[in-house]
């Protein structure tokens, strides 16, 4: 009966309000409810791949858990290791002697040498010593690793025993985590391409001006830094790779280009990259770049010794 | 004393019943007839229709990733359940096929549906309010006239009941986006075409400037508080200061903002999350005239009280350690494994390529929200034909929530840069956030097919 017409405006004018405050307390407690609920830290999702025997690729007999940096520092040769993945991430500025061409070892082998169809380094401390086509000889890891600063860096091999060369080593050692030497992660090196296709250098270059130059350049001279260090290698002319590299090779570096090439340009992987051209896209781009100008290989003719020369050999 | 429970049952009952009243009423108070003759098919009106709706982006919120222009769906999330953009394309059955010019401008500007009741907030008729029925009259002929239609349902709110009720809404209205006019701080001709395309159309506010208790931008004008635009969190992004303070645009110049509005980068900086999406749908189709307007405008915004006009001179000792090879820190090897390889050494990335780290202000901004979500969830810069390319940033979720707290605390505190440390509990958080937002265009890599090359921007 005391319900006078007078409050009522002001019952009015007050129900929004609670409504909005309503709303609000129900969302703040709903913030709450989701933050009480909150999950513990996760923690580190490496990578994993089966390993295998050498002999028998289709025993599954183990895991390997693609190690951290930060892990580095709990072996006992934890300096020369670091040392290693120094030399082979920022090859050209603390090698200048030995390396010719604007590249780094890590140019080719993406992210540290961690990552399947990137040229991982992963099975190389397992792989050699091994009899290879090319030479027609056995090669150990530390010919195997000469054989890229002549060829890829276009430059003079290291001392076998140098400080440098037994650092490299050291960091592919510690890479293969242990696997037992009858054994091999089960990844591939490198990816495939169709080599029944025939590469169009003329299409190879429109891709090439389209998804390649902004970072290798219109001309392929590469980007360097401020300091003059080499960011994206050249990819030919005198500062790139000699026609006695793999990534001369129009198959080879098809492959590469396919699987690894643009970097920055997908949301996962550790280079966000490769992935975006078809096997004839690839080799019409490998195609033209491997065949521009670039330096020789003053050891040629001792390659392929025993015959059986891949088709896209350059010499 | 019986009766008192009754007693407030029935003025609880009668005072909502009444409140219902005024809040069907409160919107026919916003709403304006228009006495403009608009001919639809003009097509310089229709182009100048286009314009306008370019740089209000109606697109970004009105379309979904991969469903057709305009035709809405597209959610925004609320503590209380997603909302749904709404289909703006000229279909009559489930668009604005029906809609007058009056309903138009009503709906942009005042936020009043062609049935009287009142549009979510999370349309910035706030912001719109001050656009001129000109330029309505050209964005309805667009609209009308060349948005192609669309049958496409709007989708209903996942609010429950109670919260759905759209009249509350009009309360909103009438408390938070009174109307107001466009009012110029400067006889500046285009310092004051900046500020009308900054604070109307461009809705800069609507992620730069701070929230209050109802959702609503706590000011709306420079001229009113020293607030405006002065940052945000807004899907877990930092939308930064654009006022004068170092964090801010400080260490921005006019020119840097107007090709960063263009092209989505700068030789340092990169667009990325919610603003890519801006110069991808809107801004990199302004004039240059407009830009350098905003871009102006924006520069003449006085520091934020209470934050540093400039940070402290801090030299750079990182380069040369990381050059050195003495890493000495957890952030530091996590930096050389994952990082230098595009950031480089020196944090200044590549030009036009990969973002500079060092001296980047969304970098070194206090909350670090945006560092988090690029670093956990990736994303790309937007595309504009200026550049043959749009490079993405990888999502690092492998990595622990301890290592992503390291390396981030790392980029923020090395160089020269300087900002608050975070704790593995925010990456816990933002990881969690997440894992429930939905991907945007940028969130997923470009198209690289010579197709896209050829046809430059989106």
């Amino acid at each position: 009966m005391n319900n006078s017409p007078q409050p009522l405006p002001a019952i009015a004018n007050a129900t929004p309000h609670n409504f909005t405050v309503a709303i609000l307390t129900a969302a703040v407690f709903a913030v709450g409810i989701s933050g009480c609920s909150q999950p513990d830290p996760v923690e580190q999702n490496a990578p994993q791949y089966g390993v295998v025997t050498t002999d028998d690729a289709n025993e599954d007999i183990g895991t390997y858990i693609l190690p951290q940096d930060t892990s580095i520092a709990d072996e006992p040769n934890a300096e020369q290791i670091m040392y290693g993945k120094r030399l082979l991430n920022e090859t050209k500025r603390l090698l200048p002697e030995h390396v010719g061409a604007e590249m780094n070892c890590n140019s080719c082998h993406i992210a540290q040498g961690k990552i399947p169809l990137g040229d991982p380094y992963i099975n190389s401390h397992n792989f050699y010593p091994r009899v290879m086509p090319r030479s027609g000889t056995e090669v150990d890891l530390t010919k195997r690793i000469n054989g890229c600063f002549q060829r890829s860096m276009n430059g003079k091999p290291l001392k076998p025993e140098s400080e440098e060369m037994l650092a490299m080593l050291a960091y592919m050692e510690w890479l293969s985590q242990k696997t037992p030497k009858d054994q091999k992660v089960d990844i591939m090196n490198a990816g495939k391409v169709d080599e029944s296709l025939v590469g169009d250098p003329v299409h190879g270059e429109k891709i090439y001006q389209a998804q390649c130059a902004t970072c290798h350049g219109d001309n392929g001279e590469g980007i360097k830094d401020s300091r003059g260090d080499i960011v994206f290698p050249p990819l030919w002319g005198d500062e790139s790779f000699n026609i006695g590299a793999g990534m001369a090779r129009t198959y080879k570096a098809a492959a590469f280009v396919k699987y690894n090439m643009p970097m920055g340009i997908q949301t996962k992987g550790l280079w966000g990259h490769g992935n975006v051209l078809s096997d004839q896209d690839a080799i019409d781009v490998a195609e033209f770049f491997t065949h521009q100008p670039r330096p020789d290989f003053a050891k040629k003719a001792g390659d392929w010794p025993n015959g059986n020369k891949p088709k896209d050999a350059r010499y | 004393m019986k009766k008192w429970p009754l007693i407030i049952i029935i003025a609880a009952v009668i005072g909502l019943a009444v409140a219902f009243i005024i809040g069907q009423l409160l919107p026919n108070m916003r709403t304006t007839s228009s006495d403009i003759e608009v001919n639809i098919t003009d097509p310089a009106l229709i182009k100048h229709g286009e314009y306008v709706a370019r740089t209000a982006d109606c697109v970004a919120c009105h379309t979904t990733l991969g469903g057709e222009t305009y035709a809405g769906g597209l959610p925004m999330l609320t503590p209380l359940g997603a909302i749904y953009s709404t289909n703006i394309t000229p279909d009559k059955t489930t668009g604005i096929g029906n809609y007058t010019l009056a309903d138009f401008t009503n709906a942009v500007k005042h936020g009043v549906r062609s049935d009287n009741s009142a549009l979510y907030p999370a349309m910035p008729y706030p912001s719109y309010q001050i656009m001129p029925d000109e330029d309505m009259a050209a964005m309805y002929a667009y609209f009308m006239s060349d948005v192609k239609a669309v049958k496409q349902p709007n989708l209903k709110s996942e609010l429950p009941p109670v919260a759905n009720w759209r009249w509350p809404l009009a309360y909103w209205q009438a408390l938070f986006a009174p109307k107001r006019d466009f009012i110029p701080e400067s006889n500046d001709a285009v310092l004051a075409r900046g500020q009308y395309l900054v604070e109307g159309p461009g809705h800069c506010g609507s992620c730069h400037t701070e929230r209050g208790i109802g959702f609503q931008e706590i000011t709306l004008t420079n001229a009113d508080s020293e607030q405006y635009l002065s940052g945000a969190v807004i899907d877990g992004w930092r939308a930064k200061s654009i006022r004068g303070e170092h964090r801010g645009l400080g260490t921005w110049n006019v020119d840097d903002l107007s090709l960063f509005f263009k092209t989505g980068r700068t030789d340092t900086a990169a667009a990325f999350g919610a603003m890519a999406e801006v110069v991808e749908h809107s801004t990199q189709y302004m004039t240059d005239a407009d830009l350098n307007a905003m871009s102006s405008y924006l520069k003449t915004l006085s520091p934020t009280p209470n934050r540093e006009v400039a940070l402290p001179v801090k030299q750079d000792v990182t380069t040369e350690k990381l050059l050195a090879g003495n890493y000495d820190s957890r952030g530091a090897l996590l930096y050389v494994e994952y990082c230098t390889v595009c950031h480089r050494a020196d944090g200044k990335g590549v030009a036009r390529i990969f973002p500079a780290l060092d001296g980047n202000s969304a970098v070194y901004s206090r909350n670090a929200d945006s560092v988090l979500q690029i670093t956990l969830g990736g994303g790309r810069m937007p595309e504009t034909p200026y550049d043959r390319m749009a490079f993405t940033m990888p999502e690092f979720t492998n990595l622990s929530d301890a290592d992503v707290a390291e390396v981030v605390n790392y980029v923020r505190n090395s160089w020269t840069n300087q900002a608050p440390e975070i704790g593995v509990d925010d990456v816990v958080k933002m990881r969690a956030f997440l894992a429930k937002k939905p991907k945007t265009g940028t969130d997923i890599a470009p198209d690289l097919s010579l197709t896209a090359a050829a046809k430059g921007a989106k």
